[in-house]
């Protein structure tokens, strides 16, 4: 205060105006909040709905496709909300990878010396950010993942066991094993001469005093500790747990893997099951049957077609497919699209021993119309054997195999490769078969490979359609806007930059690496990081694609729940997190860059 | 004395002269940083006054000190017999009676030199438009642009803006102008357009307070100079005084630079 | 003497551009090759899809779903009169503004607007025989505009009040206001859907502006609690995305205001969310512009006496929003597609009635359903309007960048 011997009315003195338009400020929004607590409890009563967070306890029932972590549809909202949670997590942080190098990518293509590419460049920049996100998640799940892909049981198997099918991508994964734990001593050892080199290598390249890699070699070294630890492990000696068994039931072609803590032989309700073991599954004779349908597929309709649960020829000793009933073996002949699970059923007309269009059947009843289904077909096999990898829970399936009925007789006469057998009588009712299960050594890391057991993947890591439409679409969308800052990030660099490397003798790309790429980096990644956000809150899109992440789960909950309330707070309190995170990471980096300034 | 071993200056003005500016015991923080010490110093109607001193001694700090656009922590600002307070009333005042001129000029871009001019006399004033464009257009003859008039910033010269800065100063009939820097961002050769405009207005008789190096200036129509260092006012005199034989070594040592 | 002569012949012309941009290297001719055989094929495949295998049939005749969904059939001259409106006004503005800088660009927007409309006239008068003369009278309308603007009639005061008179006639135009069955009978909101929600939404934007604009300056008051309230708000609602707010909206509000879940039209909550969403987002482009006015401008704008207030209206905001224009009208096209996603709180705009249309004709035995061709309609339609306007807006941002008076 400057003097105080002329007192200033209160309505004129600059400080106190200060004070008192904040309190009427507070004053103002304490009345409203208090309006609407009023109204939110008056409202709240009068609707009898749950305002607090107990219910997060009851059982949830809601069905989630796809989960990082173990999820039951009898586990609690609150569960069903972390599986969520991780679901976003798992779209954003594959997303943001993809993104980045997809839109480098382009960013670097808009700037080629070739004028093509920059075009093709320019195109999908302006294309693709200027279609709503939701159009084109929809146009990813609805036009493209839904009706394009082949059905589960004619999947396409790309090299390294990888399917791809109207239920989406299934691919090999490795997973620690209940042995893992015998390797964590030979991982710290190799962490911590991993560190030890590194710090070596690091001090004995500053006495050398040049430029050179301190990673590489500390790197190998430890990768090689790691391995030679993974074989010693593999190899050591008693390797099950003590009490393991298998419970299976082969008429459902489902079981088990647990620890039998009372050793009665059968899962109890208080027993742990024990996930990743490897098992092999012996049937010395079985049967499976089907019949066919006709169905639309993307390159149009089929007819008549018949779909065993995959077996491959190595997986059995004998194999036949033949028809149930007398009557359509002499009628009929089978046509092999994957031998022996996929195929269909037709008239040989022309009797040239191959299935050509216009043989398929035709339905008795109206001979216009073409396709007939309902043509019963069994598979016998004997000496079937199949080694799975129990699932996360300690489940694994194999198909569901009957005794077989009426010995089967196997006629000739049919040019297919494969032989088809023609019962004379109709099978007995199954009653069981007797399967032979055996526990395998594992190492410390299982490799499990996805299977089509029945009709739905088992093993491997699973990406369902909703996942990889909703991915894609992000991955897309966020490229064209990642694109634009890559571009706008290296032309920012002066031309004087690259002029004066050039001119100290730098080549092209030392001048990239060490000159322009710098300095572009440093006006790149802020934006980036935002885009990163970016990607990540627009996952929320997810209900486009039925995928079942943070928003879409929270959601279900408000409204099987009820508790507007309760759920409002919880979206919007992951999502500031979630938000805050990023302003925090973005925070870092612009710190050390404005270090690096100095 | 202060932690620098100068005794710190009273600026007085003379005596007979009827003061319109008096500072008494003037302290100001930035945060910790102490910028100006004890400033003690006034000036009368119609004197002009040049504040000089090396970078970072708090000259600008001072005089925006005088129109309120810093605020003092310690001691008394007077302004033509209002004393700068918490009191809105003073401080708007204050300002109206105080012209500024600054160094970057800070023309606004978006309006005409004219109405650059006018913009303060209607809305604040409230003069009529009439009025307040024939008074604009008398001090933009003044400054010697009348036919720059319906330009925008942008399309006039450094000398020009600056030149329209002081007619929008003049504009409101300040009782007392304030010059911080007005030549410093100017090209060597139009600062002779601007200093001119500056000493006919110090010879018509306006009170003026100027920082600025310009020394030719200083000689031609300062009627005291002040140096200030450190935050405190080191020296004070006519400018004969100061350009023959200053008392202080930093004076001396200062001047030994910039002449 | 030296004399110019001109460059070899391979450097300039059209082998030199080839030279220059398709083949100079080996790895570059590799690329050119690559990149012409993907277009090829790209390009093959696409248009002989669109030629003769796409239903594009379904798509026409749901136009006027697409257009407002269930809005009557015969009271569709409403919203084209709305249009009407809108194109005519902006016609008089154009041809208004033809010695301003900005004239081009208005141009260009507004005779690309007014070509769709004449196109879409033709048609009507081909076949549309319920709205023929409605269509008749948007082509009218905007032609007229134009020419009223380039007259010499001085309508250059009246044109912002007329703008700002626009709104709640179109507002009556599409809501109406008799009861009963007659010529201006009310449609309620949730019959209105399609590209007409699409755009009525969209112009959640228009109230932003005010709301963005005091959010940024409370943002940069000196007085804490208005500052950090500002600040609480901003990043709260840009923390989270525009469909969790929609859908907190249609949650909450109905219990903030105490009222039956039914009688909030679920229009008016999503505009709501939409509205306030938006702000925060235009707070932080006006606070953009903010932060680009020189101090000094305060500074000496104080120095001549203008008080705060006036500060901020006469010297601050012009130069900050002017500045902001281009970040303004990009926000304006993300929320023009950002509301698509009032389709979970139930509405039916345009996106969702692709989704609608679309598997309303599954059952049509159309092999793979029209989700293809539904799906690339709308995103042409979408891409057209964002497209254009972002061109408007990146050559304003260069106007605005160069220009600088
Ligand atoms: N807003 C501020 N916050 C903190 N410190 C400041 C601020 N403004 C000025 N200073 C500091 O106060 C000191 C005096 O600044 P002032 O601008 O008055 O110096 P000056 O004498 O005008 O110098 P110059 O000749 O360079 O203009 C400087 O050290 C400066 O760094
Ligand atoms: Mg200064």
């Amino acid at each position: 205060m400057a003097n105080g011997r002329t007192r200033i009315p209160f309505y004129r003195n600059v400080k106190i105006l200060g004070v008192l338009a904040q309190s009427v400020f507070v004053m103002v929004l304490l009345i409203g909040a208090a309006i609407l607590f009023t109204n939110v409890n008056s409202a709240l009563k009068k609707s009898n709905l749950p305002a607090d967070f107990t219910f997060l306890d009851d059982r949830a029932g809601i069905p989630i496709a796809e989960s990082a972590i173990r999820y039951e549809t009898d586990n609690t909202y609150l569960r069903a909300w972390v599986i969520g949670f991780l679901n976003t997590l798992k779209v954003a942080l594959v997303g943001v990878t993809l993104a980045s190098l997809l839109g480098v990518l382009l960013g670097v293509m808009r700037l080629s010396r070739n004028w093509l590419i920059r075009q093709l460049a320019t195109i999908y920049v302006e294309t693709v950010r200027n279609i709503p996100l939701a159009v084109q998640i929809v146009f990813w799940f609805t036009a493209v993942f839904t009706p394009i892909p082949p059905r589960i049981l004619n999947p396409i198997e790309l090299p390294g066991g990888i399917f791809f099918s109207n239920q989406g991508i299934a691919l090999p994964w490795l997973y620690p094993t209940y042995r893992f734990a015998a390797w964590n001593s030979w991982l710290l050892l190799a962490l911590l001469v991993f560190l030890g080199l590194f710090l070596w290598r690091r001090r004995q390249i500053w006495l050398a005093d040049r430029p050179g890699n301190p990673w590489l070699l500390p790197l190998a070294v430890g990768l090689l500790v790691a391995a030679v630890g993974y074989g010693v492990v593999e190899r050591s000696g008693n390797v099950l747990p003590e009490g393991i068994a298998a419970d299976f039931l082969p008429d459902r072609g489902r079981g088990t893997v647990y620890l039998d803590a009372d050793g009665n032989g059968r899962l109890g309700t208080s027993e742990h099951s024990v996930p990743f073991v490897s098992l092999t599954i012996g049937i010395s004779e079985g049967q499976l049957e089907t019949t066919t349908q006709n169905l639309t597929e993307s390159k149009g309709d089929v007819n008549s077609t018949f779909r065993f649960p995959p077996i491959e020829e190595g997986e059995a000793e004998r194999i036949e497919v033949g028809f149930a009933s007398p009557v359509d073996a002499e009628g009929y002949d089978l046509h092999f699209l994957r031998y022996p699970s996929v195929g269909l059923v037709y008239q040989d007309h022309n009797a040239n021993g191959n299935f050509d269009s216009g043989e398929e059947l035709v339905d008795p009843a109206d001979p216009t119309k073409k396709g007939f289904s309902g043509v019963k077909l069994v598979m016998t096999v004997s000496g079937f054997e199949r080694t799975v990898i129990a699932d996360r829970d300690g489940g694994f399936r194999v198909p569901r195999f009957e005794l077989p009925g009426a010995e089967a007789q196997v006629e000739g006469g049919n040019a297919n490769p494969f032989s088809v057998f023609r019962p004379t009588a109709a099978p007995s009712e199954a009653e069981g078969v007797e399967a032979v299960i055996t526990l395998n050594k594992t190492g410390p890391l299982v490799l499990s490979r996805p299977e089509i057991p029945v009709s739905e993947y088992v093993g491997g890591i699973r990406l369902t359609t909703s996942y990889l439409a909703l991915l894609i679409a992000l991955v897309i969308y966020t490229a064209s806007f990642i694109a634009e800052i890559v571009r706008g990030g290296i032309q920012a660099v002066p031309k004087g930059q690259s002029e004066a490397a050039k001119s100290l003798g730098l080549s092209d790309s030392q001048t990239f690496s060490l000159v322009i790429f710098p300095q572009a980096l440093r006006i790149i990644l802020p934006p980036m990081i935002s885009q990163y956000l970016n990607l990540t809150k627009n996952s929320s899109l997810a209900p486009l694609a039925a995928y079942g992440e943070l928003f879409v789960i929270t959601s279900i909950i408000a409204n099987q729940t009820g508790a507007s309330i309760p759920a409002a707070t919880m979206l919007i309190v992951s999502y500031l997190s979630i938000s805050l995170s990023f302003a925090f990471v973005l925070n870092i980096v612009n710190e050390r860059f404005a270090l690096v300034e100095r | 004395m202060t932690e620098t071993g100068i005794p710190i200056a009273r600026a007085d003005a003379p005596a007979g002269g009827e003061k319109i500016i008096e500072i008494e015991g003037m302290n100001k923080w930035f945060g910790d940083f102490h910028v100006l010490k004890d400033i003690s110093m006034s000036v009368n109607k119609g004197e002009v006054v040049v504040i000089i001193g090396p970078s970072g001694s708090g000259k600008s700090t001072l005089i925006r000190c005088i129109n309120r656009l810093e605020e003092h922590q310690e001691g008394r600002i007077v302004v033509d017999g209002i004393e700068l307070t918490d009191d809105i009333r003073n401080i708007d005042q204050v300002r109206r009676e105080t012209g500024m001129v600054f160094q970057q000029f800070n023309l606004f871009p978006h309006l005409t030199a004219l109405e650059n001019v006018t913009l303060a006399p209607i809305r604040v004033r409230r003069w009529k438009r009439t009025q307040a464009e024939e008074r604009a257009m008398y001090f933009l003859e003044k400054v010697g642009i009348p036919e720059q008039a319906h330009k925008y910033p942008g399309q006039l010269s450094g000398g020009q803006q600056q030149r329209v800065a002081i007619a929008r100063a003049l504009t409101m009939e300040p009782k007392v102008m304030l010059f911080d820097e007005p030549t410093s961002a100017l090209d060597p050769e139009v600062i002779g357009e601007v200093l001119e405009v500056m000493v006919n207005l110090a010879k018509e008789g306006m009170t003026m307070c100027v920082v600025t190096h310009e020394m030719g200036f200083a000689r031609e129509v300062g009627d005291r100079v002040i140096f200030m260092d450190v935050g405190q006012i080191v020296e004070v005199g006519t400018p004969d005084h100061f350009f023959t034989n200053p008392s202080e070594e930093r004076t001396r040592s200062f001047l030994s630079k910039i002449l | 003497m030296a004399v110019s002569r001109k460059p070899p012949r391979r450097e300039v012309g059209l082998v030199g551009w080839l030279r220059k941009n398709l083949f100079s290297s080996i790895s570059n001719t590799v690329l050119t090759v690559l990149a012409s055989l993907f277009i090829f094929f790209a390009l093959y495949s696409l248009l002989s899809w669109i030629l003769f295998d796409a239903h594009w049939e379904r798509v026409w005749v749901n136009l006027r779903l697409f257009a407002v969904f269930r809005y009557p059939e015969d009271q569709l001259w409403r919203p084209l009169a709305a249009l009407a409106l809108c194109l005519g006004l902006l016609g008089a503005t154009t041809g208004l503004s033809r010695r301003t800088t900005e004239n081009p660009i208005l141009r260009g927007v507004f005779f690309s607007f007014s070509l769709v409309a004449a196109l879409l006239t033709v048609v009507a008068l081909l076949f549309w025989e319920s709205v023929r003369w409605s269509w008749l009278l948007v082509s009218l309308s905007s032609v007229a505009g134009y020419i009223i603007g380039m007259s010499r009639l001085r309508i250059g005061k009246l044109l912002p009040w007329l703008w700002a008179a626009s709104f709640p006639i179109i507002a009556l135009l599409l809501y109406g206001f008799m009861p009963g069955e007659g010529l201006m009978r009310v449609v309620p909101a949730k019959e209105w859907g399609g590209f007409l929600l699409t755009l009525v939404l969209t112009t959640g934007v228009i109230p932003s502006f005010p709301i963005g604009v005091a959010l940024a300056l409370g943002r940069r008051s000196e007085l804490p609690a208005i500052k950090y309230f500002c600040i609480a708000v901003i990043e709260i609602v840009r923390g989270a995305p525009l469909i969790m707010w929609l859908f907190v909206a249609s949650l909450l509000l109905p219990l903030l205001l105490n009222v039956d879940a039914n009688s909030l039209p679920s229009v008016m909550r999503a505009y709501v969310a939409i509205t306030l969403f938006s702000a925060a987002y235009m707070a932080e482009n006006v606070r953009g512009g903010l932060q680009a006015v020189p101090r000094g401008q305060t500074e000496a704008a104080k120095a001549l006496g203008l008080s705060g207030w006036q500060t901020t209206r006469l010297i601050v905001l012009p130069q900050a929003l002017r500045a902001v224009i281009p970040a303004i009208v990009g926000q304006s096209i993300a929320l023009f597609k950002d509301t698509s996603l009032v389709f979970i709180v139930g509405l039916t705009d345009f996106f969702t009635v692709a989704n609608v249309v679309a598997s309303q004709t599954e059952s049509l035995l159309i092999t793979g359903g029209i989700r293809l061709e539904v799906s690339l309609f709308i995103a042409l339609v979408y891409w057209f309007v964002a497209f254009r306007m972002s061109v408007a807006s990146r050559q304003l941002e260069q106007k605005l960048g160069v220009g600088e008076r």
